[in-house]
């Protein structure tokens, strides 16, 4: 794995020991605070003071209940939402806006409905001015590398729900993001659509190892899919803890489910969720 | 064509027969006199002859080309406003309430103001079918832009689209069902104004003729303009609906 | 304080449509154009003058008799066509061809057979109401959920209990928002008959005055039937909030002109 070297070593525990300040990760999220308003006067503290750093190349998982803000952190990184405190950084440089970095893939699909599978895949490449010509075989293949061959001229309403959220996810791909922000993008589908795209999404990021940033409340999913586990609690939204998911790749499902690690892990995760519902009982 | 669908055609087309059927019957019975309501068969016969007469198209005319020059100028204010109100909060800020006052007020109303300042030619029809037409085309753009899905939006920015094209490569589009719903409504006002417009004053028009009929009491030809308006509405409500099936071939449920 | 400006805009709108009104008059200053501070003085003169008062006070009386004959047919018709798929099949294609009938524009022709009175204008107020409430009240039905319907079923509502029990308020803000639109309508097809028919009537007042070209009074006039739908529609609007408080706001389509 010669690529491995390629990467610079950073995270927040490598940083450099040369005395200078450690050199960025992919993604930097420091003292993070989002404070909505509710009505009028009140307001709801949604993420409190968030310290995170995702490495280039990983696979981090974002997982909590519904309503702790995991969503939310997620919007901050893609610049779609700006946080009331702290600053989000990619590569080093704070994110002011969203920018082709950082590639979103939403639970609600977000496909343009006025465009064919094609015309949506081809929407990115054609913004970052790739010819007509040249945008259209990059994205028959990335189509057919998501198993949609034959489906380049249908509308995303003739396909259903899996089916859409493979050209979602096609069409995010297309203009190579550094980074791919996922925000539940199973959880509308169905337990079998669910189990085969998670396989494929692993398939796919197995060839380029592209950072992914990854919400989900489904604790299966999380360790299934992901090197880093992030925890989170609800009201105000923090973090609890950041579990290191060791097992090895490329992961097959059907073995995973008999390791007694994974079932370990998915356990242990369930408990620190548990426990954090106690706090929230509390009016 | 299944046999459920051709059965539902038919249970539609019954009660259009039984009108005419009733129309026929009041005139042959002799229930009606043919001064007040002259037989189907002779309306309908007075209607081709005046299909293919010079006389009756040029009034045609006059009355399409009033009905195009406002329904237009509406389409065009009334996409802008509503887009523009949409997006921009100081836009909206003016323009929510000024609809908010206008979109009750009897256009109609207007009419005499108009006449006054625009002259009785077609300035001031045009003025009044635009100001009547434009409300739900406004209405409509603006409920399609300001609902328009939050993450299609931020779709479109993360995949490089710069903001100021938000607007025209997102919102637009987006919204095109509601503001073509819109203007469907918007077709059909525009045909019914004109038609009074010119029955209220006017030299020439469809509405003219109606009115020239009935003060000398022609009841043949005062049929034969109410015929052919609702049918130039209903071919123009056809147009557009197939306009609106094509552009939204990708939208669900058209 | 926000909600006080959100009440505040309208009237801020109509006075800045008044002063926008006052300014293009005396800009281009011709008799024919009053300026509106002159058109508001007028108002009281109109609305004092006992036969244009009663002429006003008629066209209102027309104006709710239509509006209310119309809701009377219009909503039970169009609850049954959205409940049942028959009665849509049948009524729907007739409907579509009346939809483009200007209905004011049938005046002429309904004068002929029943003259020129109360019966003739509240009749055309009827046909130019119905559509909208037959169309808004058939949409509320038709999207009245199966399963609702189900568990009164489940519960012994009989068929016509179900209708009044169930359909009837779960339409209700739909039906509400089509009779909103009505009154709208049942105002401009009331002016426009009037107009058309040139006997009495608000309309007629208008039209009489530009003979006689007085224009404060046709410019006053104007603003008295403005305000007129404004009042209206907004205490429906009122009423409607009142009866529905419950149901999700939507948008609203002015449908529909006569």
């Amino acid at each position: 794995m010669q690529v491995v070297s390629l990467r610079p070593e950073i995270g927040a525990e490598t940083g450099k020991v040369s005395g200078q300040t450690r050199a960025p990760a992919m993604i930097d999220i420091e003292s993070v605070s989002q404070r909505f308003e509710v009505s009028g006067r009140k307001s709801h503290l949604a993420l409190s003071d968030i310290n995170l750093s995702v490495a280039d190349g990983a696979f981090v998982s974002i997982l909590g209940p519904s309503g702790c803000g995991k969503s939310t952190l997620l919007y901050i990184v893609g610049g779609f939402v700006s946080p009331t405190e702290g600053v989000a950084k990619v590569k080093g440089n704070v994110i002011t806006g969203p920018g082709p970095d950082r590639g979103p893939v939403f639970q609600e699909f977000a496909l343009f409905p006025w465009k064919t599978v094609l015309g949506n895949v081809m929407y990115g490449l054609r913004q970052q001015g790739v010819k007509r010509a040249e945008a259209e075989a990059q994205s028959r293949r990335l189509i057919e590398m998501v198993g949609l061959k034959g489906y380049e001229n249908f509308y995303p309403k003739e396909l259903s729900g899996g089916m859409k959220q493979r050209v979602a996810i096609a069409r995010t791909l297309a203009y190579h993001p550094s980074v791919l922000l996922m925000d539940e993008p199973f959880g509308a589908l169905d337990a079998h659509t669910r189990t085969r795209l998670q396989n494929d999404l692993l398939n796919i990021w197995e060839r380029d190892r592209k950072t992914v940033l990854f919400v989900t409340h489904s604790v299966d999913e999380a360790v299934f899919l992901s090197d880093k586990v992030v925890v989170m609690t609800r009201s105000p939204g923090r973090i609890k803890e950041i579990v290191d998911i060791d097992l090895p790749r490329p992961r097959r499902r059907a073995e995973l489910l008999l390791d007694a690690r994974y079932q370990k892990y998915v356990v242990d995760i369930e408990r620190l969720i548990d426990d954090g519902r106690d706090d929230v009982v509390q009016p | 064509m299944n046999a459920r669908a051709l059965n539902n055609v038919l249970l539609g087309l019954a009660p259009i027969v039984m009108v005419l059927a009733l129309w026929q019957g009041l005139c042959s019975f002799g229930y009606a006199p043919p001064s007040l309501l002259p037989p189907p068969g002779k309306v309908f016969v007075r209607l081709a002859q005046q299909l293919v007469s010079w006389n009756f198209l040029d009034d045609m005319l006059a009355t399409l080309t009033r009905l195009f020059a406002g329904f237009f100028i509406a389409v065009a204010l009334g996409v802008g406003i509503g887009l523009a109100a949409a997006v921009s909060g100081p836009v909206n800020a003016v323009v929510r309430p000024l609809v908010q006052v206008l979109a009750p007020v009897p256009k109609v109303a207007l009419y005499p103001a108009l006449l006054l300042l625009l002259g009785f030619d077609h300035a001031s029809k045009v003025t009044l079918v635009a100001a009547d037409a434009l409300f739900p085309i406004l209405l409509s753009t603006y409920y399609g832009a300001s609902m328009v899905e939050q993450k299609l939006i931020w779709s479109a920015l993360a995949a490089g689209t710069p903001r100021y094209q938000i607007l025209f490569k997102v919102i637009l589009p987006a919204a095109l069902p509601s503001i073509l719903t819109g203007c469907r409504i918007g077709l059909v006002i525009s045909c019914i104004v004109v038609f009074l417009a010119e029955m209220i004053t006017s030299t020439d028009g469809l509405g003219h003729l109606l009115v020239g009929a009935a003060r000398t009491f022609q009841t043949v030809d005062m049929f034969v303009p109410l015929i052919t308006i609702s049918l130039l509405g209903l071919i123009l409500n056809g147009l557009l609906y197939s306009l609106r099936k094509y552009l939204l071939r990708g939208f669900p449920e058209v | 304080m926000r909600i006080a400006v959100s009440r505040l805009s309208p009237l801020l709108a109509c006075l800045g449509l008044l002063v926008a009104w006052q300014l293009a008059a005396m800009l281009l200053h011709t008799d024919s154009f009053p300026t509106a501070w002159q058109a508001i003085l007028t108002v009281p003169d109109v609305l004092g003058d006992r036969e244009s008062l009663l002429n006003i006070l008629d066209s209102i009386r027309r104006m709710v008799i239509g509006l209310t004959l119309a809701m009377l047919v219009s909503i039970p018709l169009g609850l049954m066509m959205g409940r049942s798929a028959r009665v849509a099949a049948f009524f729907n294609p007739l409907l579509m061809m009346v939809y483009p009938v200007p209905k004011a524009a049938l005046m002429p022709v309904i004068m002929l057979w029943l003259g020129v009175g109360d019966a003739s204008k509240t009749l055309v107020i009827f046909l130019g109401v119905s559509l909208p409430v037959i169309y808004h009240s058939f949409q509320g039905a038709k999207a009245v959920e199966e399963k609702m319907l189900w568990s009164g079923a489940a519960m012994g509502l009989s068929a016509v209990q179900r209708m009044f029990r169930i359909v009837l308020p779960a339409a209700l803000p739909e039906i509400l928002t089509g009779c909103r639109t009505g009154l709208v309508l049942a105002l401009i097809t009331m002016v426009t008959s009037e107009m058309i028919a040139r006997q009495s009537g608000a309309g007629n007042i208008l039209f009489n005055a530009m003979d006689m070209a007085q224009y404060d009074t046709v410019f006053a006039m104007i603003i008295i039937i403005g305000a007129l739908g404004i009042v209206l529609d907004a205490a429906f609007d009122k009423l409607r909030w009142r009866l529905v408080a419950w149901a999700e706001p939507r948008q609203d389509i002015l449908l529909g002109a006569s």
